[in-house]
């Protein structure tokens, strides 16, 4: 469960409140440059907000002890050093939270990473990368996984797992909020939607409930942003 | 916390740039003492060496680089882009994501610094100190082991306090820069010393008096004062930095 409420980041967000139920996909859309990775950024603990709380699972991400056994995050890059072997990345994650080594084995087979464990992570295209940062997100098998743009630099295949992947993590019971700028990847994965234009939540419900009035998700998703949009 | 200290430890050792700083400060300062010794030898019988029971100790100098090179890559490493296609990724989102609470982590940081600098630098001192004794013999009383202990504190004090200003910096070239010039080329510190007194406190150089008798500085400071200089230095260093790392955002 995660509860963002009336968050608010000078010149970024404004009054940002939306929740994520788990056994549910949330989408979280926005144009680029609408605020969705900020948002997850002070969820995460990695930015500030000026006013407002945003809770995981009725806490604030820094206050768990052992926050990757609480929350997977995958944002921008693998997050691992590029001289590190993505190995030697996820070990040093592990250790960080106390889970075993075995682990690490575990999700580079889940991620289908194996055969390039030993690889220098300066060396992995960008969709191995987002292997690796998913691998990471995945180490403590928590209830919470908070996905920024997962898609980008996917092949299709890749696209096609990760949609299977996202769905079965709901289907576990896991909540899941991704955040993205593309309406396609989203249709048929997500439960609930938030979308969010300049700063501002402009539309949130279940994916019927947003879509109502337009022919597809998408339609509501340009008249709700569109503002003058032009190309 | 024992298990984030071995996630830094983890972290530092997996770095290929950690174990240059890692092997010059092993191999510099024990390669100097042997192919100064002739040099030295002489120097002695001419009595231009204030204190013979500095030799030693003087050769430590040259391997402090291998300690700033290690604070600097322990924290400028977190700093480095991840990848081309992603510009601004860096380790530093994984590093926040294990470990969001920052004291922790950067005391967890500091001290898996301090254990393989202070390793570093007790192995170094000791090989130097020997194949001193080796080379001079009787020339050279035998080193006590405050003096030996002094050094490495030194040397751990020195990576600190490069580790703080990287982490200032957010960039290790700036620091690694500054300090390889102070401390090879010319010490800008020492010459602060020909114009006030008071330069001889300034961090580089104040640490030396705990381990060095006969230093060429307009001021004497006991062996203890010398420690506690740095160690405030360094420990005022390390609170603007860990205050500025909490306020920023990642």
């Amino acid at each position: 469960m995660i509860a963002i409420d009336h968050l608010s980041r000078p010149g970024r967000l404004h009054d940002v409140s939306f929740e994520a139920r788990p056994g549910r996909v949330t989408g979280f859309l926005g144009p680029n440059g609408a605020g969705k990775t900020s948002t997850l950024r002070v969820l995460l603990g990695l930015d500030r907000a000026r006013d407002g709380t945003a809770l995981v699972a009725g806490r604030r991400y820094a206050d768990w002890p052992r926050p990757l056994t609480v929350v997977g995050a995958l944002l921008d890059g693998s997050g691992a050093h590029r001289a590190r072997s993505a190995r030697a990345h996820l070990r040093w994650m592990a250790a960080s939270n106390g889970l075993p080594r075995s682990r690490v084995d575990e999700v580079l087979d889940l991620v289908g990473l194996s055969a390039e464990a030993g690889k220098r992570a300066g060396r992995f295209s960008l969709g191995m990368s987002r292997r690796l940062g998913l691998a990471a997100a995945l180490l403590g098998d928590p209830p919470v996984l908070i996905l920024d743009e997962p898609v980008n630099g996917l092949d299709p295949s890749g696209i096609r797992w990760m949609r299977e992947f996202l769905r079965s993590s709901a289907g576990e019971g896991r909540t899941v909020l991704l955040s993205s700028h593309l309406m396609g990847e989203l249709a048929g994965v997500a439960d609930d939607v938030v979308i969010i234009d300049r700063g501002r939540v402009v539309a949130s419900g279940t994916v019927g409930e947003v879509t109502a009035g337009h022919p597809t998700l998408e339609d509501a998703f340009l008249a709700l942003t569109a503002g003058g949009t032009t190309w | 916390m024992v298990s984030l200290v071995h996630a830094e430890l983890r972290k530092l050792l997996g770095l290929p740039t950690a174990w240059i700083g890692l092997v010059v400060g092993l191999v510099a300062a024990p390669a100097l003492a042997v192919l100064n010794a002739p040099a030295a030898r002489r120097a002695v019988a001419d009595g231009l060496i204030r204190d013979p029971s500095d030799l030693g100790f003087q050769d430590l100098g040259i391997g402090l680089l291998g300690a700033m090179i290690l604070g600097v890559v322990a924290v400028s490493s977190e700093f480095t882009p991840t990848g081309d296609d992603t510009p601004g990724a860096r380790q530093l989102t994984a590093t926040l994501l294990a470990a969001p609470r920052r004291t922790r982590l950067l005391a967890a940081k500091a001290i898996a610094l301090s254990l393989v600098v202070a390793a570093q630098g007790l192995v170094t001192a000791v090989a130097t100190l020997a194949l001193t004794e080796r080379m001079h013999g009787a020339l050279v009383p035998p080193p006590q082991p405050g003096r030996v202990l002094a050094a490495v504190l030194y040397w751990t004090l020195l990576g600190l306090l490069a580790w703080s200003i990287t982490l200032l910096a957010r960039n290790g070239m700036i620091t690694l820069a500054v300090l390889i010039v102070n401390s090879t080329v010319v010490s800008l510190s020492y010459l602060l010393t020909k114009v006030t007194p008071w330069a001889a406190y300034l961090p580089d150089i104040v640490g030396a008096h705990m381990f060095l008798r006969g230093m060429d500085v307009p001021v004497e400071i006991p062996p203890v004062t010398a420690g506690l200089v740095m160690t405030a230095w360094v420990a005022a260093l390390i609170a603007v930095a860990t205050l500025t790392f909490h306020r920023r955002d990642a």
